[in-house]
């Protein structure tokens, strides 16, 4: 039957345009600007979803983005919120959680079993024999998680931008939109942000049987309306908060980071449900829920109502009712003293009976718990909060409409770091302190009444207003209550449960009992053990009454319970909102086309896209990495080298800083030579190495790792800051292009480019010279990390193509070829080089690695070596040894980080490098093993990730001969 | 031997078969497509490069005294700039300096072709910038995505420059008048240069706008 209503004032329907949708399978008529619940409600559909544990059938409990239990997927989407997503037409839409449909869900049999699934129960039952719990895993995995993940979903842009303004104001009710006005005429710069598909909060459902709040909203609309330094996002819920007033504002089309100066919190409060049996039946709904779907949806909440409540919003909401042509069968009042306001005549006056300390004992569910066909009332006594059952009595109605308070929606206070304190009138938590340019008003600051909102929207604009430096006068806020808006406990006990705390998980009084009983007693403890407030509302509705419970269990007063933590995001956010653009920052270098032309397979090394290898036709990955090596010892190689670190020191302190920096001497360094460069952090722990090559007096060039240099060059300028010396540091990264030229050819091919004596006499191992190589200007140095005869060339990067190609065309003859990392790092093992970062890890000193030979002791200071003098002391744990397989090799493939196993079946150590060498003709590596076992010839076990052994040698490096010996 | 460099942004470019030209002994994208078009994407949101451009960079206590002592006037302020004659001056902190020649040799040729400079606390700056230009009406937006600033209100003041970052990386920005149009200068690292280009090109297009070459500003 259809509850739609004749058109309303003020209803966010679009009569002039219907659309249509599938749910279910069936087709349902709609307007445009109906959400999928009030379009399916107004259908006379009442069975919207199922609940995430027991598959009870639910409808509308809030509409206002907490009926999470109205979750559905069109096809694409999933986990969609019904009660707050616009219909759309065409739409097919199936609800998730169910199995054979929503109203054929065959696991609604768990239902009947729920007295044998409390919370926690899988953590007993299915604890023991463990060997079956993979099988009870497996099921409860199954079961668990709302909606099926669509791998195939489209990427869809969603921009994060960011903006900012003087003012943001998060709530667009009568509180927000009256701070707005009242900051507006100052010129500030005003964005005023709120969730719902249109501005105005209550002022646009709750009427409380009268005209007053729409007119309210209209006055405010259209003087807004004349500030164009006023803008309003509807639609946009602000997500969180974070350090100086940075708030993401969530909407459709992406994310907005707002930086704002000033910040109002007039988010409202969150209506909470009394818990009585049954109270999650659909017809069983907030008074909010049901005066949203009359004045914004036009339509009905049901034909005959029950009114249970403990505040005035219950009498509000049966005004609006009776407006609305719905039968009020009656109000039952928690509260033994009723309702002091005026309305409570109003409504005697239309023929409702008021039934003043009485509760509503259970609801009576329709067939299938489809709907609700009555209520069982009784007396009820609030000390003990006990139903007294001796006059109870059944009373017919089709909707039970409920409002026992409210929850402050303080998630954003909380995560600034508000103070919040327990106003006992209210019987609300309030801010007592705010962070410093933050406002509350409204609701979320406990009040309640429309005048003295409207007041506290004034005084919150005002020292907002002062806080930027404006001069205004003050506003005062009288805080008066004419009954509390929330009670202090409305809970009603019954011996058969399903009175519902949290609709989220099926979380009912007992389960809080139980929990307590098993000693779960601290609001966070009991959190974990019953899930309260872990679903997808994250307690919006039920963590207030969560702690009202257990403040009543441990006999404290509930500011002694505290509350839990509000995390961002305010409400659950799709990921491709979160990743936005997926902006990822790389460098390439000036070679980078040439490498792609050329068949190379690049990796990610720190944030630099290098080739890894070169394709080869006909070559496997493998085979093509061997003839790259083989190329460099045979004849030569080349590889751009471009992304290594380039930092100059220069000053008359440069050599005394680099003492300091690093671990070796550099004053006795002489022009034109080069040293190497170990640089550890103040525990020791070696972070980085490179070479320093004196240019001048006063000026070195220093390499780092391709990965640190961003770091060590961070690391030098705070140290700078610390030691004031007369220096001063430039990061030459990007300005200069590497080339590392090495083989047995290189000098040959290099010298047909350069009129720069190359032999050894003229530039020796670890000599650094300014050149010219193919005309173009050229620091050129000595180095011998992959070969014992190899150049570097560090030229500007715009020139590094040119030398690249005239390299080519010179080398080409001798057998020059382009090698990448994954060639590199077999070259370098072959020399018995081993890497920061690969063969060390975040915890290795320079003794585990044998790199005592590059620390200077005798320094007066140098970074890390106090800790070393200390770690020098103690015994060594591990060493760092180069090691051979046995020649012929053939068994099982050993990895990077196979365990090193002593003879006493104890781990020793881990491998950190292993490859076959073609020019070893063995497999070669490095590995920790026990101190006491790295003698050249010892033998130590490697335990595979089968689990066998594999017996290694230590061995001597290089491992490869060197080109000064051929 | 004369040789032509590589922009650092070309790799980002060659798919859309820019017509390429030398300038500085760079070879870089002069148009995209017809006068027309361009004059659209500028418009609306285009993304042009000036990488060519001679720069000379100088940094230290000394620099200023130096940089004076060679005729070149100074931005009074950090994180400033001024242009003198046809070389814009851009003071990037306290005691560095960065000057580009614009289009024209100018001053930064000219210490840039001189002998390296030698004085106390005196560093030259090796630069390798990849520099780009942003036009149109929808440029803020574009930078309202990939900065986190209100380049609008920070930029307000005539001759500010931001150091910043745009799309994840360091960037040095200025507002400036080109043909009697606001445009966003933006200098990066080199080595980041194709990837921003690709992103600002990316988000360019999603207004309406695109690339646009460097004759389109300087015939």
């Amino acid at each position: 039957m259809s509850k739609r209503l004749p058109p309303r004032a003020g209803e966010w329907l679009k009569r002039d345009k219907p659309i249509s949708f599938y749910f279910e399978g069936q087709k349902y008529q709609a307007y445009e600007g109906d959400t999928i619940s009030s379009a399916l409600w107004a259908a006379g559909e009442q069975v919207l979803g199922r609940s995430f544990k027991y598959h009870r059938p639910r409808g509308v409990l809030s509409l206002a983005n907490h009926d999470v239990n109205v979750m559905l997927a069109d096809g694409t989407d999933t986990n969609m919120r019904g009660d707050v997503l616009p219909v759309q037409d065409g739409m097919q839409l199936t609800v998730v959680n169910t199995d054979g449909g929503v109203k054929k869900d065959k696991k609604r049999f768990i239902d009947a079993i729920s007295s044998l699934l409390p919370v926690g129960f899988y953590y007993k039952a299915f604890h023991t024999p463990r060997s079956l719990f993979p099988f009870w895993e497996n099921i409860i995995r199954k079961s668990a998680g709302l909606g099926v993940v669509n791998f195939n979903y489209p990427r869809e842009l969603k921009r994060k931008l960011h903006t900012h303004c003087d003012l943001l104001i998060i709530g667009a009710g009568p509180t927000g939109l009256t701070a707005a006005l009242m900051a507006a005429p100052h010129g500030v710069n005003i964005l005023v942000v709120d969730e719902n598909a249109q501005a105005g909060g209550s002022l646009s459902y709750d009427n409380g049987g009268s005209d007053e709040a729409a007119k309210r909203l209209a006055e405010l609309l259209s003087e807004l309306g004349k500030y164009p330094n006023v803008t309003i996002r509807t639609g946009a819920y602000a997500a969180g908060y974070y350090t100086d007033h940075l708030i993401p504002i969530v909407e459709t089309t992406g994310i907005t980071k707002v930086r704002a100066k000033a910040v109002i919190v007039a988010s409202g409060a969150f209506e909470q449900p009394p818990v009585f049996r049954n109270n999650d039946l659909p017809g069983v709904m907030l008074a909010t829920a049901a005066q949203r779907l009359l004045a914004r949806y036009a339509a009905k909440p049901c034909e005959n109502a029950v009114v249970f409540a403990a505040n005035k919003q219950g009498y509000r909401a049966a005004m609006d009712l009776l407006d609305a042509g719905v039968s009020v069968k009656a109000i039952v009042d928690l509260r033994a003293d009723g309702e002091p306001c005026s309305l409570v005549a109003a409504v005697k006056s239309r023929g409702v009976n008021i039934y003043n300390g009485s509760c509503v004992y259970e609801v009576l569910p329709a067939a299938n718990k489809f709907g609700v066909k009555g209520v069982v009332i009784c007396s009820y006594d609030e000390a003990s909060a006990k139903p007294l059952l001796h006059d109870r009595f059944t009373l017919e109605c089709d909707g039970v409409i409920m409002s026992a308070g409210w929850a402050p929606a303080a998630a954003l206070l909380y995560q600034a770091g508000t103070g919040m304190r327990y106003e006992k009138s209210a019987e609300q938590f309030v801010p007592a302190k705010l962070p410093v340019g933050m406002f509350a008003a409204g609701k979320v600051n406990g009040i309640f009444d429309l005048a003295q909102r409207l007041q506290d929207g004034a005084r919150a604009a005002s020292e907002a207003l002062t806080y930027l430096g404006k001069q205004v006068p003050s506003v005062t806020v009288d805080r008066e209550y004419i009954g509390s808006p929330s009670h202090p406990y409305p809970m009603v006990e019954h011996p058969e449960g399903k009175n519902f705390v949290d609709f989220d998980e099926d979380i009912s009084i007992k389960d809080f009992v139980h929990a307590a009983q098993e000693g779960f007693d601290n609001i966070e403890l009991m959190k974990r053990f019953t899930t309260v407030g872990m679903g997808p509302s994250q307690g919006k509705h039920s963590n207030m009454n969560a702690i009202r419970i257990l403040a009543r269990i441990r006999q404290l007063p509930v500011e002694r319970i505290g509350t839990t933590t509000a995390r961002p995001f305010f409400h659950p956010t799709p990921i491709g909102h979160l990743a936005g653009r997926g902006l990822h920052p790389h460098r390439l270098t000036s070679l980078h086309g040439w490498h792609e032309a050329h068949g190379a397979e690049f990796t990610d090394v720190g944030v630099w896209k290098r080739p890894a290898w070169y394709r080869r036709a006909g070559l496997e990955k493998q085979q093509a990495i061997y003839e790259e090596a083989l190329a460099v010892r045979k004849a030569a190689g080349m590889i751009d080298v471009g992304t290594l670190g380039r930092l100059e020191v220069r000053g008359p302190d440069a050599a005394e800083f680099l003492e300091r920096f690093y671990t070796g001497t550099f004053k006795s360094q002489k022009i034109g030579r080069t040293r190497y460069a170990l640089l550890l952090d103040e525990a020791g722990v070696m972070v980085d190495d490179g070479i320093a090559c004196r240019i001048a007096e006063d000026y070195f060039y220093i390499t780092a790792s391709t990965t640190n240099a961003a770091a060590v060059y961070r690391e030098m300028q705070r140290w700078l800051q610390i030691w004031q010396l007369d220096v001063g540091l430039v990061n030459v990264t990007g300005a200069y292009g590497g080339i590392n030229l090495a083989g047995p050819a290189a000098r040959g091919i290099l010298s047909k480019l350069t009129v720069r004596p190359l032999d050894d006499a003229s530039l020796p191992f670890g000599a650094v010279c300014d050149t010219e190589i193919a005309g173009v200007p050229t620091r050129l140095i000595r180095v011998g990390f992959v070969s014992d005869l190899a150049f570097e060339m560090h030229v500007p990067a715009g020139s590094a193509q040119h030398v690249w190609n005239a390299l080519l065309e010179h080398g080409a003859a001798e057998g020059l070829r382009p090698f990448g990392t994954d060639t590199q790092r077999l070259l370098r093992l072959e020399m018995g080089n081993h890497l920061i970062g690969q063969d060390t890890d975040g915890l290795t000193q320079p003794f585990e690695a044998g790199s005592e030979g590059a620390i200077q002791f005798d320094k007066p200071f140098f970074i890390g070596q106090r800790s070393l003098q200390i770690i020098a002391r103690k015994p060594l744990n591990k060493r760092l040894v180069p090691f051979t397989l046995s020649q012929g090799y053939q068994g099982e493939t050993i990895n990077e980080c196979n365990l090193v196993i002593g003879a006493d079946g104890n781990i020793k150590g881990r491998i950190t490098s292993i490859a076959f060498s073609p020019s070893a003709g063995c497999h070669i590596g490095f590995a920790y093993v026990d101190p006491a076992n790295t003698d050249e010839g010892a033998a130590f076990n490697i335990r595979t990730d089968s689990g066998s052994l594999v017996m290694a040698r230590v061995a001597a490096t290089p491992f490869v001969q060197l080109q000064s010996e051929a | 031997m004369t040789f032509i460099q590589t922009s650092p942004v070309s790799h980002a470019q060659h798919h859309a078969h820019p017509v390429m030209g030398s300038l500085n002994g760079m070879e870089i994208a002069l148009e995209f497509d017809s006068p027309q078009i361009q004059q659209a994407y500028a418009a609306l949101a285009g993304i042009a490069e000036f990488s060519a451009f001679t720069r000379f960079g100088i940094k230290g206590a000394g620099a200023a005294e130096w940089l004076q002592a060679k005729g070149i006037s100074l931005p009074s302020a950090a994180n400033s700039w001024l242009m003198q004659d046809s070389t814009l001056v851009l003071r990037l902190g306290n005691s560095e300096y960065l000057l580009e020649d614009q289009f024209i040799a100018g001053h930064a040729s000219a210490l840039a072709q001189d002998s390296a400079p030698v004085g106390a606390k005196l560093y030259p700056v090796a630069r390798s910038d990849a520099a780009l230009v942003l036009s149109g009406q929808h440029a803020l937006a574009i930078l309202a995505e990939a900065c986190a600033l209100d380049i609008a209100a920070e930029l307000a003041q005539p001759q500010r420059l931001l150091m910043t970052q745009v799309a994840g990386i360091s960037v040095t920005v200025l507002k400036q008048t080109l043909n009697g149009e606001s445009v966003y200068r933006l200098w990066c690292d080199g080595t980041y240069g194709a990837y921003l280009w690709h992103e600002l090109s990316t988000m360019a297009q999603e207004f309406g706008g695109g690339p646009v070459g460097l004759s389109f500003y300087f015939k």
